[in-house]
């Protein structure tokens, strides 16, 4: 039985992030470095001021965070890099499917990120024990709809880095901070607990991130079932496929637009 | 002045390089983003855990401590890292072989870049803590008691300027390993502002720590350059300035003779070995 040539494409992505991960372990050491040592800061934080029932707050915020960076550094800005490397053009002429390059990228990038949320998970769990709830096929549904979501936004700002030059990687930290904190990647950004205004609430819930964090603590720090988190994951699928679509859009549009300007394979701008 | 120009030539690229990519205003400002969502995410995380605990007890005076101390880490780690990035990028687009060629040791354009790393860092951190300081005041309806005086002032901008030392051997200690390998480097500032988030007492007092780790973290001289620039807005907390800032001069001083020594021998031991313009290692 063949294969489609989608798939093939998308499989020879993934395939490529992950032999450069776990081809060399170091890449494993170089992406745990600022999951583990934040998560490990900010549950002192908590532990420091008598809050231990809060530290798992602080271990999943970095278990989240390794994926939120191979979001931004691995997804959004390689097309750049590979504009600059001149490999975009090999995709442009090739019959490969952009969105199914983008898709392989993502999922080599879950998993090839595993093991450092694995380590930031292993470390927190020795060290402070947080207590857990968990109803854990609400965990595995929320992750995994979080993880599409996220990486469909990822695949969104991949598309519109293209258009720009050397301002790619100063945006990416710009974002990576505030989209942190707004998103409550270690604290509660949505309801009552929630040090945020309503419309700062409102506009850090377009964030996938948010909505992800937030039903990923019911679930697995007050025990909350699908049943009761529902509407959460509806909208965490109705993000993924949103943006999705969306980001398709713009990669056809750009594309368009770069091949009639000639700007689609100007390497530095 | 032989020394000064070379130096001044590498602050002055390290501007253009940092800053003069956009509109200056536009750059500097966008550059003080991180620092300021960085502190108001530690600052939150202080409100929430405090105020939702059953053994904690909200005190603004402890929300300064961890406003100004978040501030201060993301001070650090924003130019001490800056040798790193100068000489890894300099050898992926070329740069930096045009430097060594030069006569003098490329310690002095590390250092060049680190200082002007050292003025943007502080007008963006200060930009960052002033900002956060209002917003959460507005958030949390509370008070902050930040004393702000010209002589408080004066003794933060010491403090900030006893610092450079020991972020300068920092960044040489940090730049000897990428004059050799081309991979790690890019994770540095991930490390370097989380190892200061656990170790300098930015965030909670090192006595939080276990034994021994409290006492080697005690004596860097970044907490101690915390503490002092802490003291100077917060009086009271430290429970002297001149203490911690002699601390941090002293320890300052010595990882930057010691780190020194060591990109010195790196670089002479790179060029022999022929890597020191190799892009992949």
């Amino acid at each position: 039985m063949s294969v489609s040539p989608w798939m093939r494409t998308m499989k020879a992505r993934a395939l490529v992030r992950l032999w450069s991960v776990f081809g060399e372990p170091l890449w494993v050491v170089v992406n745990m470095g600022f999951p583990v040592l934040s998560s490990l800061a900010l549950s002192l934080l908590y532990y420091s001021i008598g809050a231990t029932n809060y530290i798992g707050f602080a271990v999943l915020g970095g278990v989240m965070v390794s994926f939120w960076g191979n979001v931004l550094w691995s997804m959004a800005s390689q097309f750049n890099w590979d504009k600059q490397e001149g490999l975009f053009e090999i995709y442009l002429t090739s019959p490969a499917s952009i969105t199914a390059i983008l898709i392989g990228m993502s999922v080599g990038g879950i998993v090839a990120t595993v093991p450092s949320a694995g380590i930031v998970t292993a470390v927190g769990w020795a060290l402070f024990h947080p207590a857990v709830d968990a109803s854990w096929g609400g965990v595995a549904l929320t992750f995994a709809l979080t993880l599409a979501s996220l990486y469909a936004m990822g695949m969104v700002l991949s598309s519109l880095y293209l258009t720009y030059g050397r301002e790619a990687e100063s945006f990416n930290e710009v974002l990576q901070e505030p989209v942190s904190m707004l998103s409550g990647l270690y604290f509660p950004a949505l309801g009552s607990q929630s040090p945020f205004p309503f419309a700062i609430q409102a506009a850090a819930s377009l964030i996938p991130l948010t909505i992800g964090m937030d039903a990923l603590r019911k679930t697995l720090f007050y025990g909350n079932n699908i049943g009761q988190v529902w509407e959460d994951l509806l909208v965490l699928a109705v993000m993924a496929g949103v943006l999705l679509f969306i980001s398709t859009f713009f990669l056809r549009l750009l594309e368009t637009r770069g091949r009639k300007q000639g700007t689609i394979s100007v390497r530095i701008r | 002045m032989t020394s000064v120009r070379p130096l001044l030539a590498s602050a002055w690229m390290g501007i253009q390089h940092d800053i003069a990519w956009t509109n200056p205003v536009l750059s500097v400002a966008l550059r003080a983003v991180a620092p300021f969502a960085a502190a108001m995410t530690v600052s939150i995380i202080y409100w929430f855990g405090s105020s939702n605990s059953a053994a904690g007890v909200f005190n603004p005076q402890y929300l300064a401590f961890v406003l100004i101390g978040s501030t201060l880490y993301a001070h650090v780690a924003s130019y001490a890292w800056v040798p790193t990035q100068a000489i890894a990028e300099g050898k992926n687009l070329s740069v930096f072989p045009h430097i060594y060629i030069t006569s003098r040791s490329t310690a002095f354009y590390v250092a060049g870049r680190a200082l002007s790393a050292f003025v943007i860092s502080t007008i963006t951190s200060v930009a960052a803590l002033v900002v956060a300081y209002y917003v959460l005041q507005s958030f949390f309806g509370v008070q902050i008691p930040v004393l702000v005086t010209g002589s408080s002032a004066l003794l933060f901008g010491v403090a900030l300027i006893a610092n450079i030392p020991g972020a300068l051997g920092l960044g040489y200690l940090l730049g000897a390993y990428s004059l050799y390998a081309s991979k790690f480097e890019w994770s540095l500032p991930g490390y370097v502002s989380g190892l200061l988030m656990v170790f300098s007492g930015a965030l909670f007092p090192t006595t939080t720590l276990p034994w021994p780790l409290s006492v080697g973290a005690y004596y860097l001289p970044f907490t101690q350059f915390i503490a002092a620039a802490r003291e100077a807005l917060l009086p009271g907390t430290s429970g002297s300035y001149a203490y911690p800032l002699a601390l941090c001069v002293l320890g300052g001083l010595l990882l930057f003779a010691g780190s020194l020594l060591v990109y010195f021998a790196a670089e002479k031991k790179a060029r022999k070995d022929g890597v020191i313009d190799r892009r992949l290692a």
